[in-house]
C-alpha cells in the first residue's frame, strides 16, 4: 500500500486521499477546526498547515523582526499547505511540527482569539471545546491585543433547537456544510467577512430540519449549543457509555452521557461507526434520551388505575406468577416488545415456551417519518431481534391479540414494555383482562392497561442489544446504575419463571446471550465500536 | 482475703525472679514514641537483648492517594510527609515535578524557596533537638527553641497564611509572591535565631546529666549506616560526609558559602551537635539568599501552560481564561516520563520518583522518605543499651510517623 512520511512516521494512504484524512484514519491528528471526514474540504481555518519536506522547496521572502538590530530584515519561510486539502502521494514527507509550523498554529491560533469573548465559565462547549485545547497546545501566549474586541450578536434563536453566538464563532462553516451535505438543506449561510463575519438562516426559514442538532455537534466552538442541553451539566463531570440509539430500526451507535454522581442521562451523542451512522445521528435520535427517565416506573402495581396499589417490584412478580398459575400455558399470549432489548425479548419468549404459551405477539411503536438520510421507517430498534426471539410462535400483532382476546382464546396476557403504535382500540380491549402483566420500564400504553405491572431497568440501565434493520445486532452497556430494586427485564423474567417453577439458568447477561446463540448464529453479529 | 504476710511468706510462691528475658511492648501509643510506632522489646534487666521496631501505624496511602488529583493537588499530602518541616517538601516535590518537565523557575522564586525551606530546615532541627533534651529532664531550652520555632512559623505564616501545613509550593514557583515585608521579617529573625542557639548550646554542653545521656549511647559506625541507606543528619553523624545541597546542587544552592557538619561517633551527642551546627549553617544560607536575592521580578514560570495566570487576566482577557480553565479542570501535564528528584530535606534525602503518562494526573508517586532508612538503623543503635536510653536515642533520629509510613 502506498505510504507518505508524517514526522518521520510512515502513513498508508487510499487513492484520492489528503494528508491529514490518511493521518485521521492511522489516528494522528493533524490540528485542524474546519476539516470533517464526514464533510466537504473548506481549507479556511489554516489550523492544519503543515510543511512538505520533499520535492522542491518553495521558500518565501518574507521580512523578520530582528530584536538586535531592532528592525526588519530580509528572511525567507517555506510555503506551508493546508493537510486537509493537499494530496497524499508516494514518497511525499510532511513536518506538521516543524518550527515554521509551529509558528503558524500559533499565529492562527492567536487570530481565532484575537476577539474571542471570556465566556468559558458560562459557555456549554467549556471542557470539550478546540479552541481551548488548542490554546494549550499551540500557542500558551498572552494576549497581545488590549483593545476592546469587536461586537456580535450573542444568544440568536436559530431554530427550535438551536442558539447561535456569533461572538464565539470562527466561520470554520462547519455548520453550513453539514446542513448542505448531510441534511441537504441550504438553510445556513456566511454573510460579510473580516470581523463582521457571521453565520445567517435564510430569509424567511429557521433552521428545523431533522438533523439541526448536528450543527452543533460539528461545531468545534461553543457558537452553536443545543438548547436542550445549554446550561444543564458541565462536560467534564459527565462519563460516556457507548450505547445504541431506540429511535428508529437503523441502530445509531450513541455516546450516552451521564453524571455519575446523580446517575442522570444528559445527553446523546453519535459514536462515529462507518457501517451504520457513520458521524452522525437525527434531531428526534439525540432527544431519545429524555425516555431515560421521564414518566419511569419506580414501583410495581397490582390492580388498574385508582383502584390499583402501588408494591415492591418483588411482590408485583409474586402477584403476576399467581395469576398464571391459574391458566393453562395455551391460554397465555406472550407480547414481545421491539422496543426492548434482544436479552429482554429472548428470556421472555423462553419462558413462554417453558409455559406451552404458543402464541407470541409483537408490541412496536408508531408515528415516525423515514427518511433516506439515517432515519429508517420504522422506528423500534429491536423489531428484528424480538421477531428471531419469537421465532416460529409468532402470532401477529397487538391488535391481532385483542381479536384472539375477545374471541375467548386467550385468557392471560404476559407483555414486554409498554408501547403499542398509539393502538387505543386494541388496548381498550386488553383493559377488561383480568390476567394481564406487563414488565415495563416507563408508564403509559400497556404498562397502564395492565393488570399488574413490573418495572424494569430501560436500556440506559442494563447491559443489552438491539438489532438493527440491516440484521446487525448491536450491543451497548450500562450507563447509569437502576432505582434500587429494579432489575434488567431478562432477571425479572428469570425471577418470574422461577416463581412458576421454571429455572431458566440465567443469572447474568452473560447468561442469556449465551443461550441466544445457538437461534442468533445466523445473523451476522458484530461488536459496535467503542 | 488472706493477709499479704501469708502470701509472702508461704514457700510456694517465694518470690523469684525470671531467668528468661522479659518481653515488652513499647508503643504504639506511647507518650516517648514520636509518633505511632511500636518496639518489641526483649530486656535482661534494662539491657535490650532484642527488638523488633514496627512501624506502618500511621499508614494513610500517601501515595496512592497522589493517583488521584492534579499534580498540584499532591502539595497538601507532601505537607503532612515530614510536618515538622513542610516547605521543604513542597520544594521537594515541586522540584521533581519541574524536573519531568524539564523547567526551572525565575530566580526570584529559587530565592524564595531556598530561604522558607532553610527556615523550615532551623525549625525542624530545632524541634528535634529540643524534644531530645525535654525527654531528658531539660525542659527550659525545649521552651527555648519552641520561641524560635514560633516566630519562624509566624513569617511562614505570613508568607504562606498557615503556620504547620502550608501547601505553599505549586509547580513552577510558588503559591504567592514575597510579601512586602518578605526580607525585613526574616532579616529580623537572624540575630535572635543565633543568640538562641548559643543559649541552648551553653545550657545544656554543661550538663553532666545531659552530656552522659548523650555521649556514647546509640553508637551508630558508618559502614552500617551506609548499609542501610541513612542521609542526613544520622549519615552525617556518622562520619559519612554527605549532603544533597552540597553534593548535587539544586536550586541556586551552588551559590552559598556554607559547610557540611560531620559528626566521628555517630552516638546521639554527634546527632544532637551536627544539627545544632546545621541550624548555624542554615542561618549562613539564609543571609546570603537574603543578599542576592532580586527585590523584583516574576517568582512564578511565565509558561500559561504551567502557571496560573494574573486573575486580572483571567477576567479580561480569553486567553487567561482558557490557561486558568484548562490548568484548574484538567491539571498540567507533564510529558510522558519518569524522573527521580532527591533534596535535603530535615532528615537527610528526600526523594520523589514520579512517573507520567502525559496527563493532568500523575500516574505514580513514589517517595523515599529519609527518616524510613534511618529508622533501619535504629535497632543497632539501641541494642545492648538500656531501656532508658531508647528515649534520647529514638528521639535523635527524628523519626516522623506522616513521612515514615506514608
Amino acid at each position: 500500500m502506498a505510504t507518505f512520511k508524517l514526522d518521520g512516521e510512515d502513513i498508508t494512504f487510499e487513492p484520492g486521499d489528503t494528508v491529514i484524512r490518511a493521518a485521521w484514519r492511522a489516528g494522528r491528528e493533524i490540528p485542524h477546526y474546519c476539516w470533517h471526514p464526514g464533510l466537504s474540504v473548506a481549507a479556511n481555518c489554516r489550523m492544519c498547515l503543515v510543511e512538505i519536506t520533499s520535492g522542491r522547496k518553495i521558500d518565501m521572502p518574507i521580512l523578520k523582526w530582528d530584536a538586535k538590530k531592532s528592525d526588519y530584515v530580509p528572511a525567507t519561510k517555506p510555503k506551508l499547505q493546508p493537510a486537509c486539502q493537499f494530496q497524499a502521494s508516494e514518497g511525499l514527507e510532511v513536518s506538521s511540527k516543524s518550527e515554521p509550523v509551529k509558528q503558524a498554529q500559533g499565529a492562527v491560533q492567536e487570530f481565532l482569539l484575537l476577539n474571542h469573548p471570556v465566556d468559558c465559565p458560562i459557555c456549554d462547549q467549556a471542557g470539550e471545546c478546540k479552541l481551548q485545547d488548542y490554546y494549550l497546545e499551540h500557542q500558551g501566549t498572552p494576549k497581545r491585543k488590549l483593545t476592546e474586541p469587536v461586537h456580535k450578536p450573542k444568544g440568536v434563536r436559530f431554530g427550535p433547537t438551536i442558539v447561535y453566538d456569533a461572538e464565539r464563532c470562527i466561520m470554520c462553516t462547519r455548520c453550513i456544510r453539514v446542513c448542505d451535505e448531510l441534511a441537504g438543506d441550504h438553510v445556513l449561510d456566511m454573510r460579510e467577512r473580516g470581523n463582521r463575519n457571521e453565520i445567517v438562516l435564510a430569509p424567511g426559514r429557521e433552521l428545523d430540519h431533522k438533523y439541526s442538532l448536528m450543527t452543533e455537534h460539528v461545531c468545534p466552538v461553543g457558537a452553536l449549543t443545543s438548547r436542550d442541553f445549554r446550561f444543564k451539566a458541565r462536560v467534564w463531570f459527565l462519563k460516556s457509555a457507548p450505547g445504541v440509539c431506540n429511535g428508529c430500526s437503523k441502530g445509531c451507535n450513541t455516546h450516552v452521557d451521564f453524571d455519575p454522581r446523580y446517575g442522570k442521562v444528559y445527553r446523546l451523542r453519535p459514536r462515529d461507526n462507518m457501517d451504520v451512522n457513520k458521524f452522525w445521528m437525527c434531531d428526534d435520535g439525540l432527544m431519545t434520551y429524555e425516555e431515560a427517565h421521564d414518566n419511569r416506573l419506580f414501583m410495581g402495581r397490582v390492580g388498574r388505575g385508582e383502584a390499583g396499589d402501588f408494591v415492591g417490584a418483588a411482590d408485583a412478580i409474586a402477584e403476576a406468577a399467581q395469576a398464571l398459575k391459574s391458566v393453562d400455558g395455551n391460554e397465555i399470549a406472550v407480547v414481545l416488545s421491539a422496543q426492548n432489548s434482544t436479552e429482554d425479548n429472548y428470556a421472555l419468549a423462553r419462558l413462554g415456551r417453558a409455559l406451552g404459551a404458543t402464541r407470541q405477539y409483537l408490541a412496536a411503536k408508531g408515528g415516525w417519518e423515514g427518511d433516506d438520510i439515517l432515519r429508517e421507517a420504522d422506528n423500534n430498534p429491536n423489531r428484528a431481534g424480538a421477531t428471531a426471539a419469537a421465532g416460529s410462535a409468532f402470532a401477529g400483532t397487538v391488535s391481532d391479540l385483542a381479536e384472539h382476546v375477545a374471541s375467548g382464546d386467550v385468557r392471560a396476557v404476559l407483555a414486554l414494555g409498554s408501547h403499542t403504535a398509539a393502538d387505543t382500540a386494541s388496548l381498550a380491549k386488553l383493559e377488561g383482562l383480568e390476567r394481564f402483566i406487563c414488565l415495563a420500564s416507563n408508564g403509559g400504553g400497556m404498562a397502564d392497561a395492565a393488570q399488574v405491572a413490573i418495572p424494569i431497568a430501560n436500556w440506559a440501565e442494563a447491559h443489552g442489544s438491539f438489532t438493527n434493520s440491516a440484521g446487525t445486532n448491536q450491543p451497548f452497556k450500562r450507563a447509569i446504575p437502576a432505582a434500587p430494586g429494579i432489575e434488567p427485564g431478562w432477571r425479572a423474567i428469570a425471577s418470574l419463571a422461577a416463581a412458576l417453577g421454571h429455572d431458566l439458568g440465567f443469572h447474568r447477561v452473560q447468561d442469556v446471550r449465551a443461550a441466544m446463540k445457538p437461534a442468533s448464529a445466523d445473523s451476522d453479529t458484530t461488536e459496535a465500536r467503542a | 482475703m488472706e493477709p499479704a504476710d501469708d502470701i509472702i511468706e508461704s514457700e510456694d510462691t517465694a518470690l523469684e525472679l525470671p531467668s528468661d528475658p522479659m518481653r515488652l511492648n513499647m508503643g504504639p501509643s506511647h507518650p516517648a514514641m514520636h509518633g505511632t510506632i511500636r518496639m518489641v522489646l526483649d530486656l535482661d534487666g534494662e539491657t535490650i537483648q532484642n527488638v523488633d521496631i514496627q512501624p506502618g501505624y500511621l499508614h494513610r496511602g500517601f501515595e496512592k492517594s497522589c493517583e488521584r488529583g492534579t499534580w498540584n493537588q499532591v502539595f497538601p499530602y507532601t505537607d503532612r510527609l515530614n510536618y515538622v518541616s513542610p516547605m521543604l517538601c513542597n520544594i521537594g516535590f515541586s522540584l521533581a515535578v519541574e524536573k519531568l518537565m524539564d523547567i526551572t523557575i525565575p530566580e526570584r522564586g529559587q530565592y524564595y524557596r531556598v530561604i522558607l525551606g532553610e527556615l523550615a530546615r532551623i525549625s525542624d532541627h530545632f524541634t528535634c533537638n529540643g524534644a531530645s533534651a525535654m525527654e531528658l529532664g531539660a525542659f527550659t531550652p525545649f521552651l527555648w527553641v519552641l520561641k524560635v520555632r514560633d516566630w519562624i512559623w509566624k513569617v511562614l505564616e505570613q508568607e504562606t497564611g498557615a503556620r504547620m501545613t502550608h501547601s505553599f509550593g505549586r509547580v513552577g514557583g510558588m503559591a504567592a509572591p514575597p510579601t512586602e515585608t518578605f526580607h525585613h521579617d526574616v532579616a529580623a529573625l537572624i540575630p535572635h535565631i543565633e543568640q538562641v542557639t548559643g543559649e541552648v548550646e551553653h545550657m545544656l554542653l554543661h550538663n553532666r546529666i545531659f552530656l552522659d545521656r548523650m555521649q556514647g549511647v546509640g553508637n551508630l559506625d558508618k559502614e552500617h549506616a551506609l548499609a542501610m541507606g541513612c542521609t542526613g543528619p544520622v549519615a552525617r553523624s556518622a562520619g559519612i560526609d554527605c549532603d544533597v545541597r552540597r553534593d548535587n546542587p539544586y536550586m541556586l544552592y551552588d551559590r552559598f558559602d556554607f559547610e557540611v557538619p560531620v559528626g566521628t561517633t555517630g552516638d546521639n551527642f554527634d546527632r544532637f551537635m551536627v544539627r545544632m551546627e546545621e541550624v548555624r549553617q542554615s542561618v549562613r544560607i539564609i543571609h546570603q539568599a537574603l543578599e542576592q536575592m532580586p527585590t523584583d521580578g516574576p517568582v512564578n514560570h511565565p509558561d500559561l501552560r504551567v502557571s496560573l495566570p494574573e486573575k486580572d487576566d483571567v477576567y479580561n482577557t480569553i486567553e487567561a481564561t482558557i490557561a486558568h480553565f484548562k490548568l484548574v479542570m484538567e491539571g498540567l501535564k507533564p510529558p510522558q516520563g519518569e524522573v527521580y528528584s532527591y533534596t535535603e530535606a530535615g532528615n537527610g534525602e528526600l526523594g520523589f520518583h514520579l512517573v507520567s503518562d502525559g496527563s493532568g494526573t500523575p500516574y505514580r508517586v513514589r517517595v523515599r522518605p529519609p527518616c524510613w532508612y534511618n529508622l533501619q538503623a535504629c535497632r543497632s543503635m539501641i541494642l545492648g543499651d538500656m531501656l532508658a536510653d531508647i528515649i534520647p536515642t529514638f528521639g535523635s533520629i527524628n523519626m516522623i510517623g506522616g513521612e515514615c509510613d506514608r
